[in-house]
C-alpha cells in the first residue's frame, strides 16, 4: 500500500449551504467526513443573499461565497471565461490538488471543471440527478454534460441506475464511473424514545409539493386510504405550487381533521415531525436517491415509495414496500404496509440503518476515487482537444475551440498575474484530527440549528 | 451455477448485487460493472416504422394550405394594384362563406335547426364586428412607410405557414378530439395581423371590409373546411388538393413568373423531396427509454 497522502480538494456547486436540499448536505457531510480523515477541503459556490465572501463553517472548512447573484434556479450567469480569474486565484491561493464538481445542472461547476482542467488539475465530477433523453431541456443538457465529461478524470454517481443514465448521457466509459451513494446522518435522525401506539396510524409525507414529486398522486391516494382504513391520519409537510390541489382534496372530501398540511418544514425539524409517524410514503416520479427515505428509515418509519430510479436500491426489501406510481398499486402497497407495521421495531431499523449507511464510509470510498484520479498522468493540450473531437460533428469542433480560447486566456492571465504574485493561504488546523468520531458525528449539524 | 468468469479468484464471493446500501460491496471496487449493465435499457420502443406512399399522400394537406396561402396572397395584390374593385371583392366574399358553409353542412354529422340557427347567429355577429371595425384597420398603419409593411407581412405569412397544424384544425370542429396547441395559436394570430397590415393599406373603407372578411374567411375557417372534406372522404380531399394546386399554379404563373418556379419549387420539395429525406433519416432514429424515466401519470390531471 502506497504511504496514503492527503489531498487539498476544492468542492464547486451552485448548491451549498444557506440552502438545504440533497446536493447541499451531500456536499456538507462529505467535506466534514473528508476533514476528518485529514485532508483539506475548501467550497466554492455563489452568493446568497448578503452572504457573501469567505466563511468558515464546523471543522475549519472554508467556503468561498463568490459574489455572484444567481439567475435562474440557483444558478450563476454562465458566462464561459468570466469564472477563470477567481477560480484560479482560489486554486492557487489553496494550493488545491484536485477539485470535485457536483451536480451537472450547477453552471458554477460546468465553468470550474472546464477551467481546471485547463490548468491542469485532476478533476471528479459528482452526478446527483436523473435526466431524461427526449424534450428539448435534457438534450441540451446532456450535450453540455458531454462537454464537461469528456476530459474527466474520474465520475462518481449516487446510485447504479444513476451510472447507467450517467453513461448513456454522457458517453463515459463504465470503468471511468464509481457508484458511491448518499448517506445520512444517523446521530441526527434518531427514532421517537418511546414507541408510538398502533392504535392510530400516522403517514408522513415530507416533500415539496411538486410535479415531479409526485403530488398529484397524493391526491388520488389520500383520500381513498382514508376510506379503507378509518384509523389512517395523514401529515403532510412542505410546500409548493400543488399545495392548493391537496387543500382541495382535503376540502372535497371532508378530511380536515385526519390531514394535516404543516406547510414547509425547516430542515432541523424534519426529526420532530418524523417521529410522530409510523409509515413515511414517498410519491416521487423519478429519483436518482431518494434521502428523505433514508432519514425515515433512521427514525424507525417504515416506508412506503414508489418504484422509480434508484428508490428500488436504497433500502433492504424489509425496511420498504414499493409499489408502481398507479393510484391503486400504491393504496395496496400501503395496505400492506399496515399489516407489516406491528412487526416493526423502530430501534432495531436505526441501528441497522448505522450499519448500512455512514458518511465516514462514503468519504473513504471517495477518498479511493482521488488517489486513483491522481495517479492518471497528465496529459498537454492536444492529447485533451482529441477527447473532445469525437463529441460531435459540429459539436465537437466547438468544443475544441472553447478549450483553446480557455487556454490562451490563462496564457494571458498568467502573463498578467503571475502565479508567483498570488499569496499562498498558510495552513491553520483548526480542529483535532485526533477527536472521537462519534462525538464529532452529533456537533456536526448542531451549529446549524 | 452462477458463471465462473469473474469467480476464480475465490469460489466463496458473494455475488455482486445491484444495491446502494451496505457499503463497499466485498470483492468488487466501486467502479464495477457487471454484465447486468444497461439490461433494462428499452431502446426505440414507440419508433413507428413509416411507408413512402402514406408519407407522400400526409403532405398533400400541407401542400394544399399553402396553396390556399398563396391564392390568398395573389388576391391581396391584385387588390393592392386596384385590378379588384370593392365590388367585386364583396361578391367573392360571398361566394366563399356560401361554398363553405355548404361543404360544411354536407359533411356534418349531426344536423339541427338550433346548431344552425346558432351557427348563422355567429358569423351574422362576425360580420358586424369586422365591419364596424374597419375604419380602424383603414387608418392603423398610416405613418408606417410601405416597406416595413411587406416585410413584416412576408415575415408573419412565413411563420405562420411553419407553426400551422397541418393535422387538424385550430378552429374546434365539433366532435374533432383535440384542443388547440399553442403553435397552432401563434399561427392563427400571425396570419391575421398580416392579413390587418395589408387592410390597412386600402383606399377606402369598403374595401378594408370586403378585404378582411376575405382573409379572416380564409384563415379562420379554410382548415375547417378542409379538415371536413378529409374526414368525408379521402379521395375527395386528393382531388380537391390536386384541382386547388393546378389553379393556383395557373392562377401565379399569369401573375409573375419567377414566382411561379419558387410555388413549383416549394410544392415539390414538400410533396416528393421531403418525405424521401424524412424516411432516410428515420434510420438514424434513436429512442433511450429505462428504469431512469419519469414516471407517466396514468391519470389526467382535472383541476
Amino acid at each position: 500500500m502506497s504511504k496514503q497522502e492527503k489531498h487539498r480538494i476544492l468542492m464547486v456547486s451552485d448548491f451549498f449551504y444557506p440552502n438545504f436540499g440533497g446536493v447541499e448536505n451531500h456536499i456538507y457531510y462529505l467535506s466534514q467526513c473528508l476533514i476528518n480523515l485529514g485532508h483539506k477541503v475548501v467550497v466554492m459556490t455563489h452568493a446568497y443573499q448578503n452572504r457573501s465572501g469567505v466563511r468558515y463553517m464546523t471543522g475549519g472548512l472554508k467556503v468561498y461565497y463568490v459574489p455572484w447573484k444567481p439567475f435562474l434556479m440557483q444558478n450563476t450567469l454562465p458566462t464561459f471565461y468570466g469564472t477563470l480569474p477567481i477560480v484560479r486565484t482560489i486554486l492557487i491561493r489553496e494550493k488545491i490538488s484536485l477539485v470535485h464538481g457536483h451536480q451537472a445542472f450547477s453552471t458554477l461547476c460546468h465553468e470550474a471543471l472546464m477551467h481546471a482542467r485547463t490548468m491542469g488539475y485532476k478533476v471528479v465530477f459528482t452526478d446527483h440527478s436523473l435526466y431524461g433523453f427526449g424534450d428539448v431541456g435534457s438534450i441540451h443538457m446532456n450535450k453540455v454534460l458531454q462537454f464537461t465529461l469528456a476530459d474527466v478524470t474520474q465520475a462518481i454517481c449516487v446510485s447504479h441506475t444513476s451510472k447507467e443514465n450517467t453513461v448513456l448521457r454522457s458517453g463515459l466509459p463504465p470503468e471511468k464511473v464509481f457508484v458511491i451513494p448518499n448517506a445520512v446522518d444517523t446521530a441526527m435522525f434518531k427514532p421517537a424514545p418511546e414507541r408510538l401506539s398502533n392504535r392510530e396510524i400516522v403517514i408522513i409525507v415530507i416533500s415539496r409539493l411538486v410535479y415531479r414529486k409526485g403530488a398529484d398522486l397524493l391526491v388520488e391516494v389520500i383520500p381513498e386510504v382514508c376510506r379503507l382504513h378509518p384509523n389512517v391520519r395523514f401529515i403532510i409537510g412542505g410546500d409548493g405550487p400543488k399545495r392548493v390541489r391537496l387543500e382541495e382534496m382535503r376540502e372535497k372530501h371532508s378530511l380536515q381533521d385526519r390531514v394535516d398540511m404543516l406547510g414547509a418544514v425547516p430542515h432541523a425539524k424534519v426529526q420532530s415531525v418524523l417521529i410522530t409517524g409510523h409509515i413515511f410514503l414517498n410519491s416521487s416520479l423519478t429519483e436518482a436517491f431518494c434521502i428523505a427515505i433514508l432519514e425515515a428509515a433512521s427514525c424507525g418509519l417504515l416506508t412506503v415509495s414508489t418504484r422509480v430510479g434508484g428508490v428500488p436500491e436504497v433500502l433492504p426489501d424489509d425496511m420498504v414496500v414499493l409499489a408502481e406510481p398507479d393510484p391503486n398499486d400504491m393504496v395496496q402497497a400501503i395496505t400492506r404496509a399496515i399489516h407489516i407495521l406491528p412487526r416493526i421495531d423502530p430501534q432495531e431499523m436505526h441501528t441497522r440503518m448505522k450499519t448500512l449507511y455512514n458518511w465516514h464510509d462514503v468519504a473513504r470510498r471517495t477518498e479511493i476515487v482521488y488517489d486513483r484520479a491522481l495517479r492518471c498522468s497528465s496529459q498537454n493540450l492536444l492529447e485533451r482537444l482529441s477527447r473532445y473531437l469525437p463529441c460531435g460533428s459540429w459539436a465537437g469542433k466547438l468544443f475544441c475551440l472553447v478549450m483553446i480560447i480557455d487556454f490562451l486566456f490563462w496564457r494571458l492571465l498568467q502573463l498578467w498575474q503571475p502565479d508567483r504574485n498570488i499569496e499562498v493561504v498558510p495552513d491553520i488546523h483548526l480542529t483535532n484530527h485526533m477527536q472521537d468520531k462519534t462525538a464529532r458525528d452529533s456537533n456536526m449539524y448542531e451549529h446549524l440549528r | 451455477m452462477e458463471a465462473s468468469i469473474g469467480r476464480r479468484s475465490s469460489p466463496t464471493q458473494p455475488k455482486w448485487r445491484k444495491v446502494a446500501y451496505g457499503g463497499m460491496q466485498p470483492g468488487f471496487q466501486d467502479n464495477h460493472t457487471d454484465e447486468s449493465f444497461l439490461e433494462d435499457m428499452i431502446m426505440n420502443a414507440s419508433v413507428v416504422k413509416r411507408d413512402l406512399l402514406k408519407v407522400m399522400l400526409d403532405s398533400v394537406s400541407i401542400s394544399q394550405y399553402v396553396c390556399i396561402v398563396a391564392l390568398v396572397v395573389l388576391v391581396w395584390t391584385y387588390t393592392l394594384r386596384s385590378s379588384f374593385n370593392e365590388n367585386s371583392l364583396m361578391l367573392l366574399d360571398i361566394i366563399l362563406l356560401g361554398a363553405g358553409f355548404f361543404v360544411f353542412l354536407l359533411t356534418a354529422e349531426m344536423l339541427s335547426f338550433d346548431l344552425l340557427l346558432s351557427y348563422v347567429l355567429k358569423i351574422f355577429f362576425f360580420i358586424t364586428g369586422v365591419y364596424f371595425l374597419s375604419p380602424i384597420y383603414h387608418t392603423l398603419t398610416r405613418s408606417i412607410s410601405s416597406d416595413s409593411i411587406w416585410a413584416l407581412t412576408a415575415s408573419l405569412l412565413v411563420l405562420h405557414l411553419f407553426l400551422h397544424n397541418y393535422s387538424g384544425s385550430t378552429v374546434k370542429a365539433p366532435g374533432a378530439l383535440e384542443n388547440p396547441t399553442f403553435t397552432s395559436n401563434i399561427s392563427l394570430n400571425a396570419s391575421i395581423v398580416a392579413s390587418l397590415l395589408i387592410a390597412s393599406r386600402l383606399p377606402s373603407r369598403l374595401h378594408v371590409f370586403a378585404i378582411v372578411l376575405f382573409s379572416l374567411q380564409v384563415f379562420l375557417f379554410a382548415p375547417l373546411v378542409s379538415y371536413c372534406i378529409k374526414k368525408c372522404s379521402f379521395r375527395l380531399h386528393l382531388c380537391f388538393s390536386f384541382g386547388l394546386m393546378a389553379a393556383t399554379l395557373f392562377f401565379v404563373y399569369r401573375l409573375h413568373g419567377l414566382l411561379f418556379v419558387l410555388l413549383s419549387g416549394i410544392l415539390v420539395f414538400v410533396n416528393l423531396l421531403g418525405p424521401y429525406w424524412l424516411i432516410r433519416i428515420q434510420e438514424y432514429k434513436f429512442e433511450i427509454n429505462g428504469p431512469w424515466d419519469e414516471a407517466k401519470l396514468c391519470f389526467n390531471i382535472t383541476e
